[in-house]
C-alpha cells in the first residue's frame, strides 16, 4: 500500500478518535451515556491493526500533549502529562494499548472477527491500559497500586461493554469494507 | 524555437483492474485549448481524468502532456497538469488557506521565498489575501472550490484537469468559477456528462463503455452525445441505465 | 479547530518554545525535591501570581484547566485525614495542583506551530533511522484538517439514524462513520498523490 494510504489512514482514524470525543455522547447499552472516545482507541488497535493503531494512538497522544483540544470534553494540553497528573498513565497507556490490541487481534486468526477483536479490546484496551492508568495513578496521587486501583474499579464494566462492542464494530466494518480492516488482512 | 511536442497526447491507453477492461485503446492527440470529455457515468471518462493526470497507472499506452509521461514522471507531471475534482473536501488536506496553496509549491521544489511570494500574489490575484490563515473549515462549498482552484493555479500548470467540478455549486457560485477557469492560460480538459457546460469548446472526445466513441469538433460530438443519451432516456428500460 | 494556546497575547509566547519546556522540568523536579508544605504554598501563589499577571481573562482560562483536579484534591485530603495527618495530604494534593497548573501554563503561552518546531528539531537525529519527518508533519495536518469535518459528519449521521428512529443514535453509527473516515483517508491520499506523494524528495 502506498505511504500517502498509509499516513491518510493513520491520520483520518486519529481524527476519528478527536472527532468522537466531539459529539454528544452516545447511549450505549441500558441507557448509560458514555464517550465514544475510549472505544475509539481500542478501535485503533482492533481495525487497523498493531503498527498502523499504534501509530494512530501516538499520534493522538502526542497532539493533545501539544496543545490540542482532542481529548472528550476538549481537554488537552501538557498539564494531562504532568507527572502530578492523575490521568496520565492512560494517555501514556494509549498508544501501548492500541499496539497490544491490534497484535491480539491480529494473531487471534482462527477465531471469528467479533470475539477476536473483542478478546483483544479486554486485553489490551482494559488489561494494559488500566495496567498504565493504575501505576500513573499511584505514582500522581503517592498511593499504593491498590488503592489506585480500587479508584478506577468503577470504569471497568462500561469499558467491558465497549469491549464488546468493539468486536461486534469490527466485525460489522469487516464486512462492509474487508480491505479496510488491516488487523485481519 | 517553437517546441514540437504536442500539449496532450494519449497513446493507446489501456487500462484493466480486476479481469475488467475499464479502458481500451484510447488515442487522443490535441493542442487545443479547451477540450472536452463527454460520457455517461460508468463510462470511464473519471478513470481516464486520472490516467490523465498521472494518478492511475494503466496497463498499456501512456499519457503525455507536454512532453511529460506523467505516470513516470511525478515531479515533471506537478509543472505540467492539474486536476480538479468535483468535492472539494476531497481535494484539501491543510487545515488553512495558506498552507494548502503552499504545499503543491512546495511539492515542486520551489525556495520558502518564492512559495511565500506564489500564494501571496495568487491570493491577490483573486481578491482574497485575507484568506492567508483563513480556516477551511469556515469557507463555504463554492470557497473551498475556489481554494482547490486556486492552488492548482498556483503551481502554473500547462493544462487543467476537470473532473466535473461545478455540479452540486449553485448556479451564482458555477458561474463565477467558470469565469475564473475561462481567464486562465492553461488548457482544459473539462470531464463532464452535460454537454451544456461545454458550450464554446474547441474539440470533444466521447467515451462510451471504456472506449471512444466519437471525436472531433466540440459542437458536433456535443449534439451527437446528446441525441444519443435522449434516445437512451426516453425508454423505460432502465438495465441500459449506468451502475 | 482552534489549539489551547490562550488568545490572550502575552510577552511569554514569543519566548523559545524549547526554553519553556526545559523550564518546566526544571521547575517539575524542585517542586518534588522539597515536600514542605511553605515551600509548596510558596510555589503555589508564585504560579497564581504568574497566571494573574496577564489579566482576568488568563486566570480565569487557567482555572477552567484545572478545575476537573479538585475530586483527588478532596481525595486526598480525606485520605490523609484518617491516616498520616491533612499535613502531608495538603502537600501532595498542592503539589498536583501546581505542577498540573505550571504545565497547562506552558501549553496556554506556547503556539502549536513552535510546539510542532521543537519536537521536529527533537525528531531530526532519527530521520536517518527511517522516521519520516514529512510523513508526520502532514499527519498532524490532516487531524488538524479533518477533525472537525468528521465531528460535522458524525453529528450528521446521528440525525439521519434518529429521523428514522425512535431511539437516539447508539453503538451502531460507529460504523458508518468508520466508513466515512476510511473513504476520506482514501480521497486525501490520491490528492497528496496529485500533488506530489510524500516520498518526492526519495524519489518515487
Amino acid at each position: 500500500m502506498s505511504t500517502e494510504r498509509n499516513v491518510a489512514q493513520i491520520a483520518l482514524f486519529t481524527a476519528l478518535i478527536a472527532a468522537l470525543g466531539l459529539i454528544p455522547q452516545l447511549t450505549l447499552a441500558f441507557g448509560v451515556p458514555v464517550t465514544a472516545q475510549s472505544l475509539g482507541i481500542m478501535l485503533c488497535g482492533t481495525v487497523l491493526g498493531a503498527r498502523r493503531g499504534g501509530l494512530a494512538a501516538l499520534l493522538f497522544v502526542a497532539l493533545v500533549a501539544l496543545g490540542l483540544p482532542l481529548l472528550s470534553g476538549g481537554r488537552g494540553g501538557l498539564g494531562l502529562f504532568s507527572p502530578s497528573s492523575p490521568t496520565v498513565g492512560f494517555l501514556v497507556g494509549f498508544p501501548v494499548s492500541a499496539f497490544c490490541t491490534g497484535l491480539i487481534t491480529e494473531r487471534l486468526r482462527r477465531l471469528p472477527t467479533a470475539p477476536a477483536a473483542g478478546i483483544a479490546a479486554v486485553i489490551g484496551g482494559i488489561c494494559v491500559l488500566y495496567a498504565f492508568g493504575i501505576v500513573g495513578m499511584s505514582v500522581a496521587l503517592e498511593r499504593s497500586l491498590g488503592e489506585a486501583a480500587l479508584l478506577v474499579t468503577a470504569f471497568i464494566p462500561g469499558d467491558m461493554i465497549k469491549a464488546v462492542l468493539a468486536g461486534l464494530i469490527t466485525a460489522a466494518l469487516y464486512r462492509a469494507r474487508p480491505d479496510s480492516v488491516w488487523s485481519r488482512a | 524555437m517553437p517546441s514540437q511536442t504536442v500539449l496532450l497526447s494519449v497513446d493507446a491507453v489501456d487500462l484493466r483492474i480486476d479481469g475488467r477492461d475499464v479502458l481500451q485503446g484510447i488515442s487522443y492527440v490535441s493542442d487545443a485549448r479547451r477540450v472536452a470529455v463527454l460520457g455517461r457515468n460508468g463510462s470511464g471518462k473519471t478513470t481516464l481524468a486520472r490516467v490523465m493526470a498521472g494518478l492511475q497507472p494503466v496497463t498499456g499506452g501512456a499519457v503525455r502532456i507536454a512532453g511529460v509521461d506523467v505516470a513516470q514522471d511525478r515531479r515533471g507531471a506537478l509543472a505540467a497538469v492539474g486536476i480538479l475534482f468535483q468535492n472539494p473536501d476531497h481535494q484539501i488536506i491543510f487545515p488553512t488557506v495558506g498552507e494548502e496553496l503552499s504545499f503543491g509549491l512546495k511539492q515542486m521544489g520551489l525556495p520558502k521565498a518564492e512559495v511565500a511570494a506564489r500564494v501571496v500574489q495568487t491570493l491577490a490575484q483573486f481578491g482574497k489575501t485575507a484568506w492567508q490563515d483563513a480556516a477551511i473549515h469556515r469557507l463555504s462549498q463554492g470557497q473551498r472550490q475556489l481554494v482547490c482552484l486556486m492552488a492548482i493555479l498556483a503551481m502554473a500548470p500547462k493544462l487543467i484537469i476537470l473532473d466535473e467540478p461545478f455540479a452540486g455549486l449553485d448556479i451564482p457560485t458555477a458561474m463565477h468559477l467558470t469565469r475564473v477557469l475561462e481567464a486562465t492560460e492553461a488548457a482544459l480538459v473539462h470531464i463532464t456528462h452535460d454537454p451544456r457546460v461545454i458550450a464554446g469548446y474547441d474539440h470533444a472526445l466521447w467515451i462510451e463503455g471504456g472506449r471512444v466513441e466519437m471525436q472531433g469538433p466540440a459542437a458536433e460530438v456535443a449534439a451527437a452525445f446528446r441525441q444519443a443519451m435522449e434516445q437512451l432516456g426516453a425508454r423505460d428500460d432502465l438495465t441500459h441505465l449506468s451502475g | 479547530m482552534i489549539s489551547l494556546t490562550s488568545p490572550v497575547r502575552t510577552r511569554a509566547h514569543g519566548w523559545p518554545a524549547g526554553a519553556k519546556l526545559l523550564g518546566l522540568c526544571v521547575a517539575s523536579v524542585v517542586l518534588f525535591a522539597a515536600p514542605y508544605l511553605a515551600f509548596q504554598i510558596a510555589a503555589a501563589l508564585a504560579v497564581w501570581v504568574a497566571y494573574a499577571l496577564p489579566g482576568w481573562l488568563f486566570f480565569w482560562y487557567g482555572v477552567r484547566r484545572i478545575w476537573p483536579l479538585w475530586p483527588f484534591v478532596v481525595l486526598l485530603l480525606i485520605w490523609h485525614l484518617f491516616t498520616a495527618g491533612v499535613g502531608e495530604g495538603a502537600v501532595i494534593a498542592l503539589r498536583m495542583v501546581t505542577a498540573v497548573a505550571l504545565a497547562n501554563l506552558v501549553t496556554m503561552i506556547t503556539s502549536l506551530e513552535a510546539m510542532m518546531a521543537v519536537i521536529s528539531r527533537l525528531l531530526r537525529p532519527f530521520a536517518r533511522l527511517g522516521v519520516n519527518l514529512r510523513a508526520i508533519e502532514l499527519a498532524a495536518a490532516m487531524v488538524i484538517r479533518f477533525t472537525p469535518v468528521l465531528a460535522d459528519k458524525g453529528t450528521a449521521l446521528s440525525l439521519a439514524w434518529r429521523a428514522r428512529s425512535r431511539r437516539r443514535a447508539g453503538w451502531r453509527v460507529i460504523v458508518p462513520f468508520m466508513v466515512l473516515a476510511l473513504d476520506d483517508a482514501d480521497h486525501v491520499a490520491e490528492a497528496l498523490r496529485a500533488r506530489g506523494g510524500i516520498g518526492l524528495d526519495n524519489k518515487i
